[in-house]
């Protein structure tokens, strides 16, 4: 019951908005960002025991308030640069798409959580538009059409379960994923076999696995930079989970080819591959980051699919460290390109020169990314790797060994570039160095 | 209940097969009509399927047809007007409306189809509708055809299940309601910023 109590700050912001409107001033975005860190020690306090216990639904719980209590303080100084964004619709739609994000964290019920993946693609896509220039747009659209046709294709899948069942005469009850572990055998195993192909690629699209991912760059990196260290962060994971939680609960029968932990390793291994591949040729540094968290969710599949205890702890290891780093980054990469006026990487360059304490930040954030040791996805990924070998995976933990190489060095890569001005712009600079910038946020529209 | 489904299903190719972005609104609003009384009819009538039917009614064959002839209203008549469907679609249509025959006899061993009639009406409607997406490029009629396969997942749902829990239903037409809403605004912006309302002009976003 407790975990519940974090609805009370999305509920208390709508509140607020709804008796303000237009008159939302500034310290109330300030008084927002308190009550989302208000609720995050709350949910705390009172699921710390579950926390302790490891218990999924928890730590969804607890990484949704964190990664919601940072985009709001975020979101503060982000509406200061950005003083064209109506503050009422945004603090609306953000405070509906955080609702969302906590109804698929708790969800125990597999209509339930179908309903709030396709309210997330909606609040999360009128934030995107909300940027409201032509990029932005065109990136909603996308985002909300090709996620939608996506969850309609999970639908049909959900449909064929809860007719394979209905005789039990349970109503909404009968899609509870308690139920579906319990009834598993009253379902035939073609409708299993098809459902878990409709739900694993319906909700993959949500979680930008590859082949359905054309959205998400677009989407990532046209969304308000707060916006997208939720979009990337926590709904990507979530919806990934949300797959797991139905594969685990429906298994398909042994023997046949297209299992659902067998489309998870599949969709998972394109996902690391393409993922990596694309991050070195990114020009713009929220599709870099977009396209990293392709191959983070590619990583998760993959452990996902590997469907042992040891796999599901180190893949929520994943997404907890994840949210945190790719968050902070989205942030971070939304500053700089207000800074920089610009999100293009090529001219992204030279910030040690510009703030020495940012750059320090953003480059513990990349190689955190990137997995180094001794930071957190380090860990994780090598518990993964372990599994894979444990498991005979060779094949997959060989891909997944060279996506990880790759993915160390593109980032590696654009982080020098980022820090220091590439050799061949520096030649060509003047002796002084650029005059420092002592305020890194810039006020003024941006393209961020 | 078949019957209803049949018109649907022509609803839907016609839906597919129209220019006049008009005619499109009309199609929607008939499909819209047939769902309300489908829907309503699916069980014994409680003040829950009522709601359903009324609030079915109400959305699909009231508030999103309105939504959408108001804004193309707004337009002038050139952009009014989808470009002709490509040749390969009239055959990839046949033939996927041919594959739901093929989906009925694989899924036949399971007996979870109460009504093999409607399902072949309902998964074509789906079928169609996602063809619509893929080859049709005005804004609204990627607008119609989400909409279009929603319809058609309705009489899949009535043809399987009899009908879906309540809850469902009803999360389904806010959450339709919300993307319609949304996504008509958009076609507005779409139309205002790109001076077109042809979605192959959404391309800037590469790589």
């Amino acid at each position: 019951m407790s975990q519940y109590l974090s609805f009370l700050g999305p509920l208390a912001i709508l509140v607020v908005v709804a008796l303000m409107r237009q008159h939302l001033t500034p310290i109330w975005a300030k008084l927002f960002a308190v009550v989302t860190s208000l609720i995050l020690v709350a949910s705390l306090a009172a699921d710390w025991s579950g926390l302790l216990l490891g218990q999924a639904s928890v730590i969804f719980v607890l990484v949704t308030d964190l990664v919601a209590a940072t985009s709001a303080w975020d979101s503060v100084q982000w509406l200061k640069e950005h003083r064209h964004i109506a503050a009422h619709r945004y603090y609306l739609w953000w405070a509906m798409f955080w609702a969302s994000l906590l109804g698929i964290a708790v969800a125990r019920n597999l209509a339930m959580t179908w309903l709030e993946v396709e309210f997330s693609t909606l609040a999360s896509g009128a934030l995107v538009v909300e940027m409201g220039n032509r990029q932005a747009l065109e990136a909603a659209w996308k985002y909300i059409v090709i996620a939608s046709v996506g969850l309609v294709l999970a639908l049909i899948g959900i449909v064929f379960v809860y007719a394979s069942l209905k005789s039990q005469q349970m109503g909404w009850a009968t899609l509870d994923y308690r139920n579906l572990r319990l009834r598993v055998t009253h379902i035939p195993p073609i409708i299993r076999q098809v459902a878990t192909i409709l739900i694993v690629s319906g909700f993959g699209t949500k979680a930008g696995l590859v082949p359905f991912h054309s959205w998400l760059p677009d989407a990532h990196s046209e969304a308000p930079s707060p916006v997208s260290g939720l979009l990337s962060g926590v709904l990507l994971g979530l919806s990934l989970f949300a797959v797991a939680r139905f594969v685990t609960a429906v298994p398909v029968a042994p023997h046949v080819f297209l299992t659902g932990d067998t489309l998870l390793t599949l969709f998972g291994t394109i996902s690391v591959l393409v993922g990596s591949l694309a991050l070195l040729v990114q020009r713009d540094i929220k599709r870099l980051l977009a396209y990293s968290s392709i191959e983070q969710m590619g990583i998760i599949a993959i452990a996902l699919g590997m469907g042992s205890k040891a796999a599901l702890a180190a893949a929520l290891w994943q997404f907890v460290l994840h949210a945190v780093i790719k968050s902070t980054l989205f942030y971070g990469a939304g500053h700089l390109s207000v800074s920089y006026h610009t999100k293009r990487l090529e001219k992204i360059t030279g910030l040690i020169a510009r703030n020495q304490w940012f750059a320090i930040l953003w480059g513990v954030g990349i190689l955190a990314l990137a997995g180094l040791p001794p930071f957190g996805l380090a860990y994780s990924e090598w518990l993964i790797l372990e599994n894979l070998w444990l498991q005979h995976a060779l094949v997959v933990a060989t891909l997944l060994s060279a996506a990880l190489a790759l993915t160390f060095a593109a980032l590696s890569y654009h982080l020098l570039r980022t820090l220091w001005h590439p050799l061949e712009s520096s030649r060509s600079l003047p002796d002084t160095a650029p005059e420092p910038n002592p305020q890194l946020a810039a006020g003024g529209p941006s393209p961020s | 209940m078949n019957l209803a489904g049949f018109f649907i299903f022509l609803a839907a190719a016609g839906l597919l097969w129209s220019r006049n972005m008009i005619y499109a609104v009309w199609y929607l609003a008939a499909e819209g009509i047939l769902l309300g009384v489908m829907v309503g009819a699916s069980g014994p009538v409680t003040w829950l399927t009522g709601l359903v039917g009324i609030a079915t009614l109400a959305i699909k064959a009231g508030l999103i047809p309105v939504a959408l002839h108001r804004m193309m209203k707004t337009w002038p008549s050139e952009f009014r007007q989808d470009h002709p469907l490509p040749l390969w679609a009239y055959f990839v249509a046949i033939l996927l409306v041919l594959a739901v025959g093929h989906v009925i006899h694989l899924l036949a061993p399971a007996g979870i189809t109460l009504h093999p009639e409607l399902f072949f009406y309902g998964l074509a409607s789906i079928h169609l509708g996602l063809l619509m997406i893929v080859a049709r490029r005005h804004v609204l009629s990627q607008v119609a055809s989400l909409v279009g396969i929603e319809n058609g997942l309705v009489v899949l749902a009535a043809s399987v299940a009899g009908s879906l829990p309540t809850f469902v239903e009803l999360g389904m037409l806010m959450d339709l309601t919300i993307a319609i809403s949304l996504l008509v605004w958009m076609s507005h912006h779409i139309h205002r910023q790109f001076n077109t309302t042809d979605v192959a002009a959404l391309r800037r976003l590469r790589g």
